[in-house]
């Protein structure tokens, strides 16, 4: 199974809020995924087995791996185009 | 009314482990959740619940005997354990009166936005928890529960004010536009900002640093497990123990750093349907105003500034813990200190020689407010069955975000004059800061625009 992450500052709340919303979007699309929200301090030790990175913060580092804007799952402003992403980068 | 007394008091003894699935339970299907879901994230809350009791009893029985030999051999008397915000947050939600706080936020919020007399919608229902903390310990100590969300309710008001002054920054810092950070912890920036003003006119404090490549060499140490591994080991050490000992409480500390995120996000998971709806409701009502979204901090964390800030006060408050005369602190889940760092980064515009200078600055009069609160924070997990604390030690946070708020108006509500004075003191300082920054920010933001143009 393909595995998303969420990262923010402690992996507890804000990560959290995005990952269950992910999460719900991903099932009403029926696509399979784990997804985990995680310490954005440890976020190099996680980054190695995701398939997908929902970014809540601004970084100027690059990721191999699509990552996806976090901000418009938690204000809602081009959530469709991100929605879009997550599934094409999951199918 | 003697029975309904009666059938609270029943549920009420079972703990906040049962009662508060069942007020989610509830709530849920007012709601309107499928049964299915709501009954899931009822359980969920439970299970937060029960795992954070585990991790914390864990953390104490490993923690506490240590820092007690430590007071044996040293005198020096550290018996609150700091459990950090994670621990304050599974604690305050097992408040039995800790729901009223959503109706309350709701209210608020959408008055001041209907009179316009703020432009920030704060969507950040899971910093709920920090007001409900407030109105707590303004219970517990003025012995009024209304007096609680009175305090609590103005602390609603100042978030949403600071959440208007944040929005240019937050844009600036992260290039992100139409949302703020109304958190509780920014407030530190009103009291530190004539402190920065002043600071403006110093010039070698005016010099950008780039934190990245320092980031790049301690981040490591703000991973859980590492800080708290070695806050084990010094502490291992610090009590006389042997190596033996100290490694397998640098495992022990480690481990309880290490688990308290992971438990703690249960109840994030069990709230976010609720998160959901209320924030839902509220941005469907205001969605052809400009408006300001609210979020929680962590849209900074980008920021190296924050990281390098906090691992850099680390031996900073460790320091002054045993070495301030009074202090009963031993920092430990809430060493990280983003009470300071998230404020701080707003208020100098990511400047790091100044945000460490306040890291520094502020370090002891966070240990000497979470000194005075660790009763109260005690008495709370005691009272509502979440943790067990043994006689002779008690539970705290290092690093109570935006501690003098509470301390001045909880002790006003309780009529001492120096906290009623010293309330409006914090209040005269907080409008002059919010009038003062938006100056600021015209002007600072101003010769952006020229600068760009020229």
């Amino acid at each position: 199974m393909k595995n998303v992450i969420v990262a923010c500052g402690s992996g507890v709340a804000t990560s959290q809020t995005v990952a269950s919303k992910v999460k719900r979007i991903l099932d009403e699309n029926n696509v399979r995924a784990n997804v985990e929200a995680v310490d954005i301090k440890s976020l190099d030790s996680y980054i190695r087995s995701a398939d997908v990175y929902v970014s809540i913060t601004k970084s100027n580092k690059e990721y191999e791996i699509p990552t996806l804007n976090g901000i418009a799952f938690l204000t809602g402003m081009g959530l469709e185009e991100e929605k879009q992403k997550l599934i094409d980068a999951l199918k | 009314m003697e029975v309904l007394q009666n059938a609270v008091q029943y549920v009420l003894d079972m703990g906040a482990s049962v009662f508060v699935p069942i007020i989610m339970l509830v709530i849920g299907l007012i709601a309107r959740m499928k049964f299915k879901d709501a009954l899931s994230a009822a359980i969920i809350f439970g299970v937060a619940f029960s795992g954070m009791t585990l991790v914390v009893d864990y953390m104490l029985s490993a923690i506490s005997p240590a820092a007690q030999t430590f007071a044996e051999n040293t005198g020096i008397n550290l018996t609150s354990v700091d459990g950090g915000w994670t621990t304050a947050a599974a604690i305050t939600w097992s408040w039995p009166f800790a729901f009223l706080m959503f109706p309350i936020l709701v209210i608020i919020n959408i008055t001041m936005l209907a009179f316009k007399w703020t432009k920030t919608l704060n969507v950040d229902v899971w910093n709920v928890w920090g007001k409900i903390f407030t109105a707590i310990l303004v219970t517990y100590l003025s012995g009024s529960i209304v007096a609680g969300f009175i305090v609590a309710s103005i602390q609603v008001i100042v978030e949403l004010k600071i959440g208007d002054v944040w929005g240019r920054e937050v844009e600036d810092l992260t290039g992100i536009p139409g949302v703020t950070v109304p958190h509780h912890m920014t407030l530190v920036a009103s009291l530190l900002y004539p402190i920065d003003k002043l600071m403006d006119k110093v010039p070698f404090l005016n010099k950008k640093m780039d934190a990245e490549a320092l980031r790049d060499k301690l981040g490591v140490f703000a991973e859980n497990h590492i800080m708290g591994g070695i806050i084990g080991l010094l502490l291992g050490l610090a009590a006389s123990y042997s190596i033996q000992e100290s490694l397998i409480l640098a495992i022990q500390a480690a481990t309880a750093l290490t688990l308290f995120p992971m438990v703690s996000k249960l109840f994030m998971q069990a709230l976010s349907p609720i998160s959901d709806a209320i924030s839902d409701f509220m941005k469907k009502r205001f969605e052809d105003r400009e408006i300001l979204i609210g979020l929680d901090w962590p849209i900074l964390a980008g920021r190296n500034e924050i990281w390098v800030t906090a691992i850099i006060i680390v031996p900073v408050l460790l320091l002054f813990a045993v070495t301030l005369p009074g202090n009963t602190v031993l920092p430990f889940g809430g060493i990280i200190n983003l009470s300071i760092v998230v404020g701080a980064v707003l208020l100098t515009r990511g400047n790091l020689v100044r945000m460490i200078i306040y890291g520094i600055i502020t370090a002891p009069v966070f240990l000497y407010i979470s000194t005075y609160f660790s009763p109260y924070i005690t008495r709370l997990a005691k009272e509502t069955g979440a943790v067990n604390v043994e006689e002779g030690s008690m539970l705290t946070w290092s690093t109570i975000e935006n501690g003098e708020f509470k301390l001045f108006f909880a002790n006003a509500m309780n009529g001492e004059w120096w906290a009623i004075l010293a309330s409006i003191g914090w209040l005269a300082i907080f409008t002059y800061f919010v009038i003062g920054r938006q100056k600021d920010n015209d002007k600072y933001f101003a010769e952006d625009i020229e600068e760009a143009n020229s």
